[in-house]
């Protein structure tokens, strides 16, 4: 502590016209961790940007150590110390460790064109070391763990000197040993003098790292000040700009007693073994469990897209006979995956695109060729869009790359809701969003249970099962470990079932 | 960009940024290529002024519109992710399938040792040498073999998941050995003249393959921009697992696409077949690098998800033009083929610089 | 992408450019009205379309049109059609738009030449044809073609008879093989036509005909005369359907000894047609036996009196088919006529 050694004094920055950031001022000290928390689109990611050199600001200075710092581009940023590990790791998985961290500076022998991998190993496993990852250098990056990619990155960072470390939404897809260990290391870089700036949702993790807090609100800075006089909730209303008195909305109604969706004895050797339960409509069930427990693999084979050796399925009382997505659409079932990037939206394409995917059938005339009925499927995508509140400026030109993760996944639920279905798998969908979008979600599960929607929620964050659902199902190794009803949540008991017969180490 | 804080840096940074906008909106342009074919066309006059006569525009426009159709087919297979390196081979064979049902008259000296002589050819022609029902039946053979190679490359890539690119190539590679095998290299002649019109004559003064390739192009457009199956041409190019998990049927969707490229190569096969008066085995053959250079130009991504019909026309017109320009430029065979390569390599590039563009307009 | 509204700012604009393209069509039914020529001026321009030179014999053919045509005071055009029919109708098209007084013809086959010469019918500019003739006569048009098939004869003739000499001597019949070219090619045909006349006629000395398919190119020669040999080793007797694929010839016959001069032990009666550089070299030195001559500079100049002639006279469609008789240079006559080989001629300036 002491000296700054990186100031942001007034910095402004618009976007055709609209501002992103307005007259935002902070400092950061020298070994202090600093907290950067908002929500999604109040403006870290630009900041950091500026910071990082992939835009610059329109107005205002940044100064470190008490130089002006104005970097035209990220080989600048990289060169002056600040270091970013992005939340979507830039990594190549086909490349070994070593080629990774020396990818723009591979050492050569003497003065000739060749690698001396010899002096790149050694000092990967340096560097690896560093960051505890014993792990040999020529390892694939494709065969690691994506915590262990992250103390790659860390030791890349590391490798070239960084001074400034900023750290977004590390632990997303981390387990829950990876994020100790991440814990470890940071508090290692701190001792080392490193100055680190730490954006993340989990505001738990961010009170208990932070030395100082900053909250972005609407591309201003809402408020700072020291780890002490914060707490959870102060930061949740800063973010917000209002008082949340719950984290979870209430319920409305309660769920009916007949069945939507029946699973018998399910079982795919190897994935999941003689899973059997029943949701009702109305309900919301969570599906609980740790990471590799199987619950994505069963939510995939209920809705059809992977195979399954024994058991069956029944909508509405019906048997299926052909497990395809199609059918399943058909059966009034609906699936968000976990993967919305990469599973659930179509990046390049707008809003409207992709909230009309799945329902657009039934919204055509014709018989030889489906014409669509532009008129009718605008209004109605208008409409979920606007129930959904995902803010825009233009529905048919906002492209889905570009909106926040909330927003992105608000889209990718809008878009079964146009096909009101019966049964809604969703597969953590609250994952990498803020927290005044994840209310906003909760809303919309709580309404669409209180429609007679059944719900399967399946999520590894037991706080926001234990808030909303009805009943929640614990899956560990496979198989249904336990269930619990709303009364019962005690989440000493959850876990130890979560853990039952849990294999020792993840696969990668 | 970071303008100085100074205000004389302002003025001559937003005078600038004002001619640069200006610049930056054209290239911006959904019409970016149309302008680019404006202005190269209107260069070109200052240079050649014989560029804008009569007859030179009426050979841009008779090469323009063969080319169109098998554009706007290989756009639809561009558009699901793939590519149809087939194109040219589907050309040679519907053109010999064609010539044979319509040829009135075969040189025994040249096709006695063909293996169908006697079967279904003779000295008096194919199979409908000198029938009146000879053209349709001919045109419809054509189409149908389009449809059935075209056929076959979808499923080849949608249900057997080979790569596109090996599929069409052997696509390519097989039917354009079996044309030549069919004919042992002859071409075949005498065919009928309402046939060879098609591809020659005008009516008043508008060449009827001018109004083929525009019917064409009309219905590709409207299935792409207002029916089910257009937007599910585009989904499935985007993402095909998130198509498939919002139940697009992606399989069925790239079939089509395969489908409509060997139509629509079964159509430019007509058209020239008509122009050069016969049936030929090696048709189109040198026409891949003009197939797949207009629609780079014309803006459409060789990675799928993106197309619009009106983008493969602006591409042909310039593609067209530049082919036509580098004849009147008098430059040796070679350099013509360095320049065309270059400028789809430009086009490329240009593409991505716009893309980059676009995306910086809306980040966070 | 999905438009809210039908977008008639898209479809006036598509009208709009459908219109002025049909506008610029304006007075041009079949693409190609004769371009304006400057008036009173008296250079001519003559279009040179040919289609590659892959050739010695094309390659002096080119060479020989366009230095005639150059020291005339003719502004040249030269297109390359590169193997492509459509190509090179088009650039004709091109040409005749520029506004051009003849064209000289290379087609790539027959069928096309019918075509472009009924192009230029229309267009009304004159136009001659050069060694590969039209399929058919229904567009006039001037020619010059050599009878392949004749000259193939004679020089098939006189291998036939060294032929029967060696029959006499050992009781052997001889194994003979052609190397074909493209048959898409009239000129390939009609040479093969020759052997296979000259083989019948003398059948009780020959075995069945080995036939290899060359399509003119060179690799596909040799990869087919490989096989060919290795299927057939006893084969005694070669006509290549054109003097350039010797070097091909050479690569399969010397690793297996038959690569040898007139008289040495293994010698392959050895033939071919063209009358390249390289056949004058190899017939002075006594490894080939006859080639069959093509009176190139002959056939040059005599198209380009013609069609200059039909230039000046202002005719539109001219016709007339001139024959080259050519001839067969031998072992037997070598002395008196190796000069009027032009390969001998090209190989005498080197």
């Amino acid at each position: 502590m002491g000296d700054t050694i990186l100031q942001f004094e007034n910095i402004s920055k618009s976007f055709f016209g609209i501002h992103a950031l307005r007259d935002v001022t902070f400092s950061l000290e020298r070994g202090q961790l600093l907290g950067l928390i908002g929500e999604n689109g109040a403006g870290k990611t630009t900041l950091m940007n500026i910071l990082g050199g992939v835009i610059q600001a329109d107005e205002g200075t940044m100064r470190m150590k008490g130089v002006e710092y104005r970097p035209r581009n990220p080989a600048e940023a990289a060169k002056a110390g600040v270091a970013f590990i992005h939340q979507e790791l830039n990594l190549f998985t086909n490349l070994s460790i070593a080629d990774n961290i020396f990818i723009d500076r591979f050492p050569r022998i003497g003065a000739l064109p060749l690698i001396n991998k010899k002096a790149m190993r050694s000092r990967t496993r340096e560097l690896l070391s560093g960051v505890e990852l014993e792990v040999s250098p020529d390892t694939l990056v494709e065969r690691i763990s994506p915590g262990e990619r992250q103390l790659v990155e860390i030791a890349k960072a590391l490798g070239f000197g960084a001074e400034i470390m900023i750290f977004d939404e590390p632990t997303t897809s981390l387990t829950a040993r990876e994020t100790e260990q991440l814990f470890k290391i940071i508090e290692q870089l701190r001792a080392g003098g490193k100055s680190i700036i730490y954006i993340s949702h989990n505001l738990g993790n961010v009170l208990h790292l932070a030395d100082e807090i900053v909250v972005v609100r609407d591309g201003a800075v809402a408020g700072t000040g020291d780890k002490s006089e914060y707490t959870i909730d102060k930061m949740v209303s800063q973010m917000v700009g209002r008082d949340i008195d719950q984290m979870y909305p209430a319920r409305t109604a309660g769920p009916s007693d007949t069945v939507a969706l029946e699973v018998k004895d399910l079982s795919q050797s190897g994935i999941v073994k003689g899973i059997s339960f029943s949701l009702r409509k109305g309900e919301v069930a969570g599906l609980f469990g740790l990471m590799g427990s199987g619950r994505s693999e069963l939510a995939r084979i209920i809705f059809g897209l992977d195979p399954f050796e024994r058991g069956s399925v029944k909508v509405g009382g019906a048997e299926r006979k052909r497990y395809t997505p199609a059918e399943s659409i058909e059966k009034k079932i609906a699936f968000v995956t976990e993967n919305r990037r990469e599973e659930g939206l179509l990046m390049e394409a707008p809003i409207f695109d992709n909230i009309a995917l799945v329902a657009m059938p039934d919204y055509t005339r014709g018989l030889m060729m489906r014409f669509v009925e532009k008129k009718r499927i605008f209004g109605a995508v208008g409409d979920v869009a606007e129930s959904m509140r995902i803010k825009t400026a233009s529905l048919d030109r906002q492209l889905a790359k570009n909106l926040s993760g909330g927003n992105q996944q608000k889209t990718v639920i809008g878009k079964w809701l146009l096909s009101k279905p019966a049964v809604f798998i969703m597969d953590e969908p609250t994952r990498g969003i803020d927290v005044g979008a994840k209310y906003e979600i909760y809303n919309i599960i709580n309404d669409l249970a209180a429609a007679g929607t059944g719900i399967l929620f399946i999520s590894s964050e037991l706080e926001e099962l234990m808030g909303g659902c009805d009943r929640i199902l614990v899956m560990s190794n496979g198989q249904i470990q336990g269930c619990f009803e709303k009364g019962d949540f005690d989440q000493a008991k959850i876990l130890h079932a979560a853990f039952k017969g849990h294999k020792k180490h993840g696969v990668a | 960009m970071s303008l100085a804080s100074s205000k004389e840096g302002k003025d001559v940074g937003t005078r600038i940024g004002q001619g640069l906008g200006l610049a930056r909106r054209l290239l911006l342009s959904e019409n970016f290529v149309l302008y680019i074919s404006i202005l190269y066309f209107l260069g070109l006059w200052i240079f050649i002024p014989r560029i804008a006569s009569a007859g030179n525009l009426g050979n841009i426009s008779s090469n323009m519109w063969p080319l169109l159709t098998l554009a706007i087919g290989q756009m639809f297979v561009l558009i699901v992710g793939g590519i149809d390196l087939s194109q040219a081979s589907i050309m040679g064979i519907t053109s010999v399938v064609g010539g044979l049902v319509m040829t009135s008259r075969l040189d025994p000296t040249l096709f006695s040792k063909n293996i169908l002589w006697g079967v279904i050819i003779s000295e008096n022609g194919g199979m409908l040498g000198g029938s009146p029902a000879a053209v349709p039946v001919g045109i419809t053979a054509m189409l149908i073999v389009g449809v059935l190679i075209g056929m076959l490359n979808g499923i080849a890539v949608a249900k057997l998941r080979m790569p596109a690119f090996m599929v069409t190539l052997v696509s390519m590679m097989f039917f354009s050995g079996l044309a030549i095998y069919l004919t042992r290299s002859e071409n075949i002649i005498n065919l009928p003249r309402i046939y060879t019109a098609i591809g020659q004559e005008a009516f008043w003064r508008v060449p009827y393959s001018f109004f083929v390739a525009v019917a064409l192009a009309a219905a590709a457009h409207i299935v792409l921009s207002r029916t089910l199956v257009g937007r599910w041409f585009y989904a499935v190019g985007q993402n095909v697992r998130a198509s498939v998990i919002s139940g697009v049927p992606a399989a069925r969707v790239t079939i089509y696409a395969y489908i409509f490229s060997g139509f629509c190569a079964a159509v430019g096969s007509v058209l020239y077949s008509a122009r050069l008066e016969a049936g030929r085995p090696t048709l189109g053959q040198n026409l891949l690098l003009d197939i797949i250079g207009a629609v780079v130009i014309g803006g459409i991504s060789l990675y799928g998800g993106k197309g619009k019909v009106l983008w493969a026309v602006f591409g042909v017109l310039f593609f067209t033009l530049l082919s036509n320009s580098l004849n009147m430029l008098d430059l040796s065979f070679y350099t013509v083929d360095i320049v065309k390569g270059s400028i789809i390599l430009l086009a490329a590039l240009i593409d991505v610089v716009r893309t980059r563009l676009l995306a910086k307009g809306g980040a966070a | 992408m999905l438009e809210a509204k039908i977008d008639m700012k898209d479809v006036i604009k598509y009208v709009s450019m459908i219109v002025l393209v049909m506008v610029a069509l304006g007075g041009c039914k079949k693409g190609g009205g004769p371009g304006e020529k400057p008036t009173g001026t008296e250079q001519i321009t003559i279009c040179f379309a040919f289609q590659d030179l892959e050739t010695g014999f094309w390659i002096a053919a080119h060479k020989a049109i366009t230095q005639t045509l150059k020291e005339r005071g003719i502004k040249v055009l030269e297109r390359n059609g590169n193997e492509d029919a459509n190509r090179q109708l088009e650039q004709i098209k091109d040409a005749i738009a520029q506004g051009i007084d003849g064209v000289i013809l290379i087609p790539q086959d027959g069928e096309s030449a019918v075509t472009i010469v009924g192009v230029c019918n229309r267009a009304g500019v004159p136009i001659g044809v050069f060694n590969r003739p039209p399929t058919n006569r229904s567009n006039p048009t001037l020619a010059v073609v050599a009878d392949n098939e004749k000259i193939t004869e004679q020089a098939v003739a006189y291998m036939a008879e060294e032929a029967r000499k060696k029959f006499e001597k050992t009781g052997k019949k001889v194994t003979p093989l052609i190397v074909c070219g493209d048959l898409g090619d009239r000129n390939a045909v009609a040479r093969r036509q020759g052997f296979m006349n000259v083989i019948e006629k003398n059948h009780d000395i020959f075995n069945p005909v080995v036939e290899v398919a060359s399509k003119w190119d060179a690799s596909t020669c040799l990869a087919n005369l490989e096989a060919g040999l290795q299927a057939n080793p006893n084969v005694d007797l070669v006509f290549t359907s054109s003097d350039f694929l010797y070097p091909q010839v050479r690569a399969v016959l010397e690793p297996i000894g038959k690569w040898t001069k007139r008289g040495e032990d293994g010698h392959v009666i050895l033939g071919g047609i063209d009358g390249d550089t390289e056949a004058c070299r190899l017939m002075q030195e006594g490894y080939v036996d006859a080639t069959g001559v093509q009176d190139l500079f002959f056939e040059a100049k005599v198209l380009m009196d013609a069609l200059l002639e039909a230039v000046g006279a202002g005719q539109k469609a001219p016709e007339k088919w001139i024959d080259d008789p050519g001839f067969a240079l031998t072992q037997g006559n070598i002395g008196e006529r190796q000069a009027d080989m032009w390969g001998c001629k090209l190989l005498g300036e080197k």
